[in-house]
């Protein structure tokens, strides 16, 4: 046993003034008798002439010393090392990436977090980060087991990759100053290296259990001529050729089914002829004898809206422009009454539709151009904007910009306190303006401009409004502002989510399937929203394992690891049951009974 | 009430027994100093003119030549004065009231015995050293007797000698009966003046707490009469030694009442006080 406080043992002093006490002579009491005839003269010493006595040690005095002792005792904490995997704060980082489904991998990894935390306790702290594609803190410091153990009943696989950077920065933010922090990493290791290996005070633990995988790798909806096809691929990822069958459901009712020979780890691609209305759910199942990863087993799509969005471009009018729309699906270039306005520099013309404005010599209302900066880089991009997501600016230079006071508009992009493009509304329309030239810019060649042109025009032309896209699991689903209505989620299970009224993003995607959107109004009436799906992401499907480098774990060492127990509890619970018997002697007096009755 | 219905038909069937010849001023039934009329022969002497000439011996005449008178035994009552010491110091454990009770319980006796009755109490009111109360000679008299002894105060400091002395200085010797705990500094005083009196009882009355003390610790105790203060520590040893007092202090005084022709019992104050009281004085012989 060791103490953790042992300057507390120093308290030991205060017995010193306990024993005075009892040596000091209690003042007499005065008690009034018949008479003292018969006391007076006695042949005995009846008082004295020292104020002390000798010690005499007494019950009370023993039970009163005991209690002291137990109190520094208390104080000074006393604990026993136990062996344990813990330190003062662990952050468990489960991979929950669509890979972990494979075989038991996700089993094992729960078991092992149980494992490694079944000491958790107010020393020894745990925090569980769920490492999926949006990482997310489960349970922070937990100290008592139950806590732990719901966390990790929470986790579930997705289908998505896991996004295990991310995971281990939120597994840094949970440090604090005062507790050492490790991480145990229980992962297969993810598809790529991560940004910074080896991880420094961490331990991986990897789950290499593999078995047979067939997997529905892709599938979508395609029209062309009006004539619609189904695109369904099939991947085979055991070394041996098979032949799968494909079990293609129209909302829900079988529609078809196919028998796809694929060779060993390829995948076939098939098209085929699609009879459905727009907005069917299209469903594709592998059927015949299961595999070790049945989540890949199945995949889905909506038949997209038939009508594309006229994009209309006024103006000086850019190649580029005219290039982005005629490549992005969904939209296409006119010259009159597009659904959708483009203004490439000159005159504001009047914006009676959701507008890109890019550098008019006259900015949309609410904007006041105060000057011109020259040789900008951008700088700053709005965390956890949608319009930007998977967009990296960071190599975009702009020639000239105007500098503008827009206290109403959202800047999204900056280069120091210049905004670059913002985003806002005039007349209840939603407006996009770009304070640059393009051309005298970069941006048109890098890889970022069409992902950041389809996601503007898809802001522009409203969440609801285009075609349902296909993405992988764990992307958020974009939910537009429909005002005093609560937005619910249908997710592929059947479990409404409500969340709050105004909610921008839906993040909980990491299952595969369709997600349906709707939109619940006080009265009770609910408005349909957008249809989202979100597909197993193929590269999970091949279940690799890799070893992440990691530095300065704990586990290695696991042998000299110890966990503090301390000892205070049972401590305090001795030191009550000595002050009640304290207390019974002191005030029952049970050794004067057998007088008081005599008497 | 002082003594049930059930105790005073008891103690009817009772009578006190004086242990020595009274002198008294009226006749009673027990034996006297004087010559009487009683059945009892006592004794001849000369005839001498004025004698009643039928209490002549004529055969002792016929055969003496000499005229003789035949005496006989004169009987007179017992005068009885009871003194009951209701001071501060009696007021401890129930000790005033049993003095009550014992006290009434002689009463009642030589009331039902035909003998006078006086009673006394002390300290008197006013600041004086005892006060006299009612008397009486029958048991028509009880009433009276009882509500005088129920409705005396306590507290006060005692002294025993004054009434002692005052009765036997009196006229008429009779018994006495001291009821006291002798807890006065005159107590060794006023026993020996009992030897004034035609005999008597000392019922010494104490309180089990005074025979044995149920004290701890270093303890200042105080007088509750005379207020004097003396510290004591409570240990085994000054426990013996206060035990070993009292018991010289009991013997002590029974011996000095014995010496002044008085009988001498020990009282503790306890509910059964009467009871046990009545048993040791028929035990005794004082009342058959």
């Amino acid at each position: 046993m060791s103490l953790l406080v042992p300057g507390a043992l120093g308290l030991a002093s205060l017995a010193l003034p306990l024993i005075g006490l009892y040596m000091l002579r209690s003042r007499r009491r005065r008690v009034t008798v018949p008479s003292v005839m018969l006391w007076g003269n006695l042949d005995i010493p009846v008082s004295s002439a020292v104020p002390w006595q000798k010690l005499k040690m007494t019950p009370l005095l023993a039970l009163q010393l005991g209690i002291l002792a137990l109190f520094i005792l208390t104080l000074a904490r006393p604990f026993v090392l136990i062996p344990s995997l813990l330190g003062p704060h662990t952050v468990v980082i489960v991979d929950t990436s669509g890979s972990m489904a494979m075989s038991d991998r996700f089993t094992q990894a729960i078991e092992r977090a149980r494992l490694i935390t079944r000491d958790v306790s107010e020393a020894n702290q745990v925090s569980i980060v769920d490492g999926g594609p949006v990482p997310r803190v489960v349970t922070a410091f937990a100290t008592s087991p139950d806590d732990v153990t719901a966390a990790l009943d929470a986790l579930q696989v997705g289908g998505g990759a896991a996004d295990l950077d991310a995971a281990i920065r939120l597994a840094r933010g949970l440090a604090t100053p005062d507790r050492p922090t490790n991480l145990v990493i229980l992962s297969d290791g993810g598809n790529e290296e991560l940004a910074a290996e080896p991880v420094v005070g961490a331990d991986h633990l990897g789950f290499i259990a593999r078995g047979d995988n067939l997997s529905v790798e892709s599938l979508s909806v395609e029209t062309t001529g009006g004539v619609r096809r189904l695109f369904v691929s099939v991947a085979n990822h055991t070394p041996i050729a098979r032949t799968v069958t494909v079990e293609v459901t129209v909302d829900g009712a079988v529609y078809d089914r196919l028998e796809i020979p694929v060779e060993a780890n390829s995948s076939t691609p098939r098209r085929f002829p699609l009879d459905a209305v727009p907005g069917a759910v299209i469903g594709a199942r592998l059927v015949g004898p299961g595999d070790d990863l049945g989540l890949d087993d199945q995949a889905w799509a909506v038949v997209a809206d038939a009508a594309d969005r006229n994009v209309e471009i006024v103006g000086e009018g850019s190649p580029f422009l005219t290039g982005l729309v005629d490549a992005l699906p969904g939209f296409v270039p006119t010259d009159i009454d597009g659904d959708l306005l483009v203004v490439d520099r000159g005159p504001l013309p009047e914006l009676d539709r959701p507008a890109w404005v890019i550098r008019t010599e006259t900015p949309p209302e609410g904007i006041t151009v105060r000057a011109l900066a020259r040789n900008l880089a951008v700088t700053y991009q709005r965390p956890g904007e949608p319009i930007l997501d998977a967009v990296d600016l960071s190599e975009v230079v702009v020639a000239e910009a105007q500098v503008v006071d827009a206290p109403d508009w959202l800047p999204i992009v900056r280069s120091g306190d210049v905004p670059l493009v913002l985003l806002g509304e005039v007349d209840g329309r939603r407006v996009v303006y770009t304070t640059f030239d393009l051309v005298h810019s970069n941006l048109p060649v890098q890889v970022a401009f069409p992902i950041l042109g389809a996601n503007l025009l898809d802001w522009l032309a409203g969440a609801d409004a285009g075609p349902v896209v296909t993405l992988p699991a764990g992307t958020p689903i974009s939910l537009p502002v429909v005002t005093d209505a609560v937005p619910v989620v249908t997710d592929p299970d059947g479990i409404d989510h409500e969340l709050a009224p105004g909610a921008a993003l839906y993040r909980a995607t990491t299952l595969p399937g369709v997600y349906r959107v709707r939109f619940v109004a006080p009265d009770g009436t609910s408005k349909e929203g957008p249809v989202a799906v979100r597909s197993f992401d193929p590269a999970e499907s091949r279940a690799g394992f890799r070893t992440i480098a990691t530095s300065a774990g704990r586990l290695a060492d696991t042998e000299t690891t110890a966990k503090v127990r301390e000892w205070a509890p049972w401590v305090i619970a001795l030191s009550l049951t000595l002050m009640t018997i304290e207390w019974w002697v002191g005030h029952q007096r049970p050794w004067r009974r057998p007088k008081e009755a005599a008497a | 009430m002082l003594l049930d219905r059930s105790t005073r038909a008891r103690i009817e069937r009772l009578s006190f027994t004086a242990r020595r010849r009274v002198r008294a001023r009226w006749a009673g039934r027990h034996p006297s100093f004087r010559k009487g009329e009683s059945l009892d022969f006592a004794d001849y002497r000369e005839y001498v003119p004025g004698d009643d000439y039928r209490r002549i011996d004529h055969a002792l005449w016929a055969r003496l030549g000499t005229p003789l008178i035949r005496e006989f035994e004169a009987e007179e009552e017992l005068p009885l004065d009871v003194v009951v010491d209701l001071s501060q110091s009696m007021t401890f454990d129930r000790k005033a009231h049993t003095a009550r009770v014992v006290a009434a319980l002689l009463t009642y006796l030589a009331l039902s015995g035909g003998d006078r009755v006086r009673l006394h109490a002390l300290p008197g009111s006013g600041g004086r050293a005892w006060e006299s109360g009612p008397g009486g000679r029958h048991l028509s008299a009880w009433p009276r007797l009882e509500t005088w002894l129920e409705s005396r105060p306590e507290g006060g400091v005692a002294l025993l000698q004054p009434p002692i002395r005052a009765l036997s200085a009196g006229p008429v010797h009779g018994s006495v009966v001291l009821v006291t705990d002798l807890l006065t500094e005159d107590w060794e005083g006023a026993l020996d003046g009992l030897v004034g009196m035609a005999g008597g009882i000392v019922l010494h009355v104490l309180a089990p707490s005074e025979l044995v003390p149920d004290l701890a610790g270093d303890l200042e105790l105080v007088d509750a009469e005379t207020g004097r203060v003396l510290a004591v520590s409570m240990s085994e040893q000054a426990m013996e030694a206060y035990r070993a007092r009292v018991e010289r202090f009991a013997a002590d005084a029974a011996a000095r009442a014995r010496r002044a022709g008085c009988d001498y019992l020990l009282v503790p104050a306890v509910p059964t006080a009467a009871d046990d009281t009545l048993a040791a004085l028929a035990a005794a012989e004082v009342v058959a």
